[in-house]
């Protein structure tokens, strides 16, 4: 240290003798300003909040500060707000549970998350669904409440849309499955768990999808194709608890989130055991209609035959009754006549309900379908 | 040598500071007044055992004021005692420090508040104005008449780990009131009599030769070298005279408020290095060496070193003669060598003094061999 210069040593003895640049008198204001100007930062950073945010005297149950954010919502001046007791602000109907509430809670305050829900009264007296924590904390010798509310109006809507839209799902008459990307079912209504012989529907969550068919390939099938489309419409085999086949129709969807990413897998399931019972005796009453027709149309030409021999052999005789054989073979010839008329507007009714599709084969409208099993197999 | 003149810009900074019989018990009410709500009570073993922390705890439990107590201090108070303290206080969220005791306490107390403010290690300040935020408000009640940290700009500490003491300059360290009661005092063993009166005398002579002296220091350490030299001898034949040891404190008092604002010289520069390095008493350094400072000085300031040879009176030719005489009727007679101190440690001793603030106000620059060389007429 000896190469200090003499410049050095002169500008160290200026500071003791205290004409330095910060050789001040100890002065707190500076610091106090430096703190204030946290404070400051801190306020805004609160008055950014959307919470409303309380701080109330323990003793009085007065405000003893607030944010913007508690001003905006209630609409009351700041001056206005810190001179009301907080109580004032909560609905009429909920003041003396609030009041109950801090009783009990006693030394819980002292601990975080105290939390209950309870309108605020604005200005114009409109009521603000809050959830509102408090704590208890000490500032110096002085007990207080912090409060903070956060304002649930949107969420309560949200809850009650999404209460109809269970109860919705919940009552359909159709069954209902959500399962997860890997195919382990996550809700199934009532109706899904009666289809398949379930006593309860949530006796169904966690259970795969091939649990449900009676080809258990069918839904990681179906997963697949959901994953690379958008819908699926097939009718399949279903299975019952208890292993019973029977006929379904699932139309299937994916559930996406805001980005497009697949959360999860929905199919709608329909019991079609009726229709298809229905299908297959109609196809059957249709088979026999057609074979009863071309019997019809044999047995006119079998009786037209021998009426032909016996028109021929009456009109060879001469006898008073032959007249009256070829009056009576006319009138059969007549009756077959109607018969065939009959077998022609036979055949156009079974034309008829052909291209209406009464009885025939399953709809056009299946995109998708896996089953190789015919349909006179069930 | 720096020229002086009475046109030369000066500085004189005075704390507030309450003296005379009592001024103790209004501590609490000081306290209360600065806003402390918990206050650290920064002293040591033997103050507490004399009586004068609890009588100060008392005042602040009359107004209203929680207090901890921290006492984990030894003489030349160690950074690791500092950081303890701040610790201490940080922990018990305190917000204000009373300091009861001398040198060692308050010195202590200083940098607990500046290392607690500025969340710094207290080594990290050493030099001169290089506290950036205010220590919290804090009160002295000197239990001695000597260190005058109760008043200065000052704090040393001693660096453990380097052997050797720092020093902390700062006006953020200049305590916010000085309570002035004779009574603790009277408690003071003989020795720590004599020492701190010692460290009086060698404020003031350093003061009055200062080369950053005006007419203000000038004022007070004449009258502490007055004071001093003519009461301290009385003290020791009658140590519970409250009169007398008042004289010893306004002694103090002026010297403290004379060096605070133009320090001191090479006798403090080379009792901080020699107190470092063998960890003794700082009185008693000061007391070792200031006549052989005086007589190297003496040609830079003949006419400041002949007025204070001039109030000191008998005992000598020169002024230097007459501290040594001083002194040694005082009962100090030993040298450097007798209190332990190594020849071959000499060196390194002048170039830590070389290097002490307190150097560069000496009336004379001197190099390291000139401080060798002191050494050697002291050891």
């Amino acid at each position: 240290m000896h190469s200090e210069s003499p410049e050095d040593r002169d500008a160290l003895r200026e500071k003791i003798i205290g004409l330095g640049e910060t050789s001040l008198h100890k002065s707190y204001y500076p610091e106090l300003q430096s703190r204030l100007a946290e404070l400051e930062r801190f306020r805004a950073l609160l008055d950014q909040t959307y919470d409303a945010i309380f701080l109330i005297r323990a003793d009085t149950g007065k405000l003893a500060d607030i944010n913007a954010s508690a001003r905006q919502y209630l609409g009351y001046s700041r001056e206005e707000l810190l001179a009301k007791p907080f109580i004032d602000l909560i609905s009429p109907q909920q003041k003396a549970w609030l009041v109950e509430f801090v009783q009990k809670s006693g030394d819980q305050l002292s601990k975080p998350g105290q939390t209950f829900t309870a309108p605020l009264v604005s200005r114009s007296g409109t009521e603000i669904p809050m959830e509102i924590t408090v704590r208890s904390v000490t500032f110096g010798a002085e007990q207080y409440v912090v409060a903070v509310a956060r304002d649930i109006t949107d969420r309560i809507r949200t809850e009650r849309e999404l209460r109809i839209k269970e109860s919705a799902l919940e009552s359909s008459t159709n069954g209902i499955l959500i399962a997860d990307l890997t195919g382990a079912v996550m809700y199934a209504n009532r109706s899904c768990a009666a289809m398949f012989g379930y006593e309860r529907a949530d006796a169904i969550a966690g259970r795969n999808l091939e649990a449900f068919f009676a080809d258990p390939t069918v839904g990681e099938k179906v997963t697949v194709h959901l994953l690379a489309n958008p819908a699926i419409v097939q009718e399949t085999v279903g299975l019952r608890s208890n292993g019973s086949p029977f006929h379904i129709q699932i139309s299937g969807s994916v559930v996406q989130n805001d980005a497009g990413q697949p959360l999860c897998i929905m199919l709608i399931v329909m019991d079609i055991t009726d229709r298809i019972l229905n299908e297959q005796m109609k196809r059957e009453t249709y088979a026999q209609l057609g074979k009863n027709i071309e019997q019809f149309a044999i047995l006119g030409d079998h009786i037209r035959n021998p009426l032909q021999v016996i028109v021929g052999y009456a009109e060879m005789i001469d006898d008073p009754f032959a007249k009256r054989i070829l009056e009576q073979a006319r009138r059969i010839d007549d009756l077959v006549a109607e018969l065939d008329r009959g077998w022609v507007e036979s055949a156009n009714v079974r034309q008829f309900l052909r291209r209406h599709g009464e009885g025939v084969e399953p709809s056009e409208e299946v995109f998708f379908h896996f089953s190789n099993r015919k349909q006179e197999d069930i | 040598m720096i020229q002086r003149s009475q046109l030369d810009l000066r500085k004189f900074v005075v704390p507030e500071f309450i003296c005379g019989h009592g001024a103790l018990q209004l501590a609490g009410r000081y306290a209360r007044n600065f806003g402390m709500k918990q206050v650290l009570l920064v002293t040591d073993p033997g103050v507490r055992a004399a009586g004068w922390a609890g009588a100060v705890g008392e005042s602040l439990v009359e107004a209203g004021v929680s207090f901890t107590v921290f006492d984990s201090i030894s003489v030349n108070p160690r950074s690791r005692q500092v950081m303890a303290g701040m610790e201490t206080y940080l922990a018990e969220e305190c917000n204000g420090i009373v300091a009861v005791g001398g040198g060692s306490p308050m010195d202590c107390a200083k940098g607990i508040g500046i290392a607690s403010s500025n969340m710094r290690d207290i080594r990290t300040f050493e030099g001169v104005d290089r506290v950036p935020v205010p220590a919290p408000p804090l009160i002295c009640i000197p239990t001695t008449a000597g260190s005058s940290a109760d008043v200065s700009q000052f704090a040393i500490i001693t660096d453990e780990e380097r052997k050797r003491k720092i020093g902390i300059v700062s006006k953020a360290v200049v305590p916010d009131i000085s309570l002035l009661d004779p009574e603790p005092l009277t408690t003071m063993s003989r020795d720590l009599t004599v020492d701190s009166g010692i460290d009086t005398l060698s404020h003031a002579v350093e003061t009055y030769v200062s080369n950053a002296s005006s007419p203000m220091t000038d004022v007070h350490a004449l009258e502490a070298i007055r004071l001093i030299t003519s009461t301290l001898p009385a003290v020791l034949e009658e140590p519970d005279n409250l009169n007398l040891r008042f004289s010893t404190l306004l002694a103090s008092l002026h010297a403290g408020l004379a060096f605070s604002n133009a320090s001191v010289g090479a006798a403090h520069a080379m009792a901080h290095s020699l107190g470092g390095a063998y960890d003794l008493v700082h009185g008693r350094c000061n007391a070792l060496l200031l006549e052989h400072v005086m007589a190297a000085n003496y040609e830079a300031e003949p006419e400041r070193y002949n007025r204070i040879g001039a109030i000191i009176g008998r005992g000598g030719a020169t002024p230097a003669e007459k501290v040594a005489a001083f002194r040694r009727a005082l009962g100090v007679t030993e040298t450097l060598a007798a209190v332990g101190v190594r020849e071959d440690a000499i060196p390194a001793l002048a170039e830590a003094a070389y290097n002490d603030p307190c150097m560069v106000t000496n009336p004379r620059n001197f190099t390291c061999e000139d401080i060798e060389r002191i050494y050697m007429y002291a050891f």
